[in-house]
């Protein structure tokens, strides 16, 4: 069986697998004023302005609070066919993100719990499977 | 010690015009860009010689595309500064030549807003991201559509009124871009484009110019310019997006802090705004930026607009000209027609769609979410 690879490794890592799939880890930050950010940088915190050692890597859970949906029906990347819903979801340690609703998952509506997870969506160049994020209603 | 324009010296709009926004043509930026400044210089009743400094707003248009286009104007060796801040670039053109002629620099100040619709390019920060090329802004809006009909228990249908209001304001104007009346059935019918919102609720991909000339009291003596139809800038704001808390969206957050700061520049409360003319490239924008800027609390926008009390002839006409849904957002522009539009409401010059009584204006632009820009003009 050929190993998984990630999409996108340096946003996220794979955590262990439950009886759902692998779960994930989301490589924020974390700034010693306390501001905790995604993804990780070293360019300088957005609250306070600190910068260097000041920014320290920080592993988020994938779980938050839906804050919007949208199905999006045109979109003129031809790499990312319409139709396909975007989240906007409060990760629990304060960023928010926006990203992609797993292509199975049930609608979902703002103030539902929601979980990331690393979801197949093709095959790398020597045939293994390529996981990126999704997130879907928490179990 | 800072000071704010207001307690500079004060500063008139004296001239307006525009090319009328449209859809994308073979038409060059430069007949464009001439045809707005030549009809605010006809406007003002002044010569080209007169203008001692141009600000040229554009986004989509390149490097220095101001001088190609002013030459043919007679090149008269006066200063011109290329300015690009997003949707906010006319606003941005216009608040510091407003500032240049509030500090006594010079006499007459041109800010004039060319684009054509080119390929946005944003450059690569460095930083990953997970979908954000899935995001563009209709989904953007379309998340906050999402969120605000959910919060205030607000339908679809009662979103999309606003921009039934705003086409029924842009058919009565000849330099909108889009000038049909469209039922509520007509734009919830059309083209879904992401979540609820549909193509007549999403400004549309344009073209245009719209130039403003701003002169001191000098100015207006010394060139003999008609001081009766002279409108004064009476606060200007800039301002950029912070960390806002949690759960507060930072759309409105922005506006709420940038109008404020206005609001108390003038020494004005919301409620004796007579028109705004605001960002409403998405109509759920309208009805957040005028909670925003107080008009009413939160979440009672839908009930204003569901009253009439946001239509010309109502309580605050919100977008008279049509906005951006209507009227169009060719970009560098938008921010310079919206003075225009008011000074023309202002002075009584409107026609068809003048707001009765129309002394006071608000013009409210946001560029990409990130800069937020507010100019008050009072009769």
């Amino acid at each position: 069986m050929q190993p998984n690879k990630l999409l996108k490794p340096g946003l996220y890592s794979e955590g262990s697998s439950d009886r759902d799939g692998a779960t994930v880890r989301l490589k924020g930050g974390r700034c010693r004023c306390g501001y905790v950010f995604f993804p990780m940088q070293t360019y300088g915190c957005e609250r306070c302005g600190s910068h260097g050692d000041a920014l320290t890597p920080c592993e988020l859970p994938a779980n938050g609070t839906l804050l919007a949906e949208a199905t999006v029906h045109l979109h003129a990347d031809k790499n990312r066919p319409a139709p396909f819903t975007i989240v906007k979801v409060a990760l629990d340690d304060g960023p928010v993100i926006r990203t992609l609703l797993a292509d199975d998952s049930a609608p979902v509506v703002p103030g539902q719990r929601v979980t990331g997870r690393l979801a197949p969506v093709g095959q790398g160049e020597s045939g293994e499977t390529v996981l990126d994020l999704r997130f879907s209603i928490a179990p | 010690m800072t000071r704010s324009l207001n307690e500079l010296r004060p500063v008139y709009v004296v001239g307006i015009g525009w090319h009328r926004y449209q859809n994308p043509s073979e038409t060059p930026y430069v007949e464009l860009g001439l045809t707005a400044i030549r009809s605010a210089l006809a406007d003002a009743r002044i010569e080209w010689p007169a203008v001692e400094s141009s600000y040229v707003a554009t986004a989509l248009l390149g490097m220095a595309s101001g001088r190609p286009m002013l030459r043919h104007l007679g090149a008269t060796g006066a200063p011109l500064m290329h300015v690009e801040n997003a949707s906010a670039s006319g606003s941005t053109a216009f608040r510091h030549a407003c500032i240049e002629v509030a500090s006594g620099i010079s006499d007459v100040a041109l800010a004039v807003g060319v684009d054509k619709r080119n390929p946005v390019r944003r450059s690569d920060t460095g930083i990953g991201h997970l979908a954000e090329d899935a995001v563009v802004p209709f989904t953007h809006f379309a998340l906050l559509t999402n969120e605000y009909a959910v919060r205030h228990n607000a339908s679809a249908e009662d979103i999309a009124r606003v921009a039934v209001k705003n086409h029924h304001n842009g058919a009565k104007n000849p330099n909108a871009q889009r000038q049909q009346e469209r039922t509520l059935d007509e734009v919830l019918g059309g083209k879904r484009v992401s979540g609820s919102l549909t193509a007549l609720q999403c400004t549309p991909i344009g073209e245009g110019a719209a130039a403003v000339i701003v002169a001191s009291e000098d100015g207006i003596r010394r060139l003999g310019i008609d001081a009766g139809r002279a409108i004064r800038t009476t606060a200007s704001v800039g301002r950029s997006e912070r960390v806002y808390p949690p759960g507060a969206g930072f759309d409105a957050a922005l506006t709420k802090e940038t109008a404020d700061l206005a609001l108390a520049q003038a020494k004005l409360a919301p409620k004796d705004i007579d028109i705004i003319e605001l960002h409403d490239a998405f109509t759920v924008e309208e009805l957040h930026y005028i909670e925003s800027i107080g008009l009413c609390p939160e979440g009672h926008g839908v009930r204003m607009l569901k009253e009439g009390a946001l239509d010309i002839g109502g309580q605050c006409a919100i977008n008279p000209s049509g906005g951006l849904i209507a009227m169009g957002h060719p970009i560098g522009p938008t921010g310079i027609g919206q003075i225009g539009e008011i000074v023309m409401q202002l002075r009584g010059e409107a026609g068809p769609r003048q707001h009765g009584g129309a002394r006071t204006g608000l013009a409210h632009m946001v560029g990409v979410g990130a800069v937020c820009y507010v100019h008050i003009l009072q009769k």
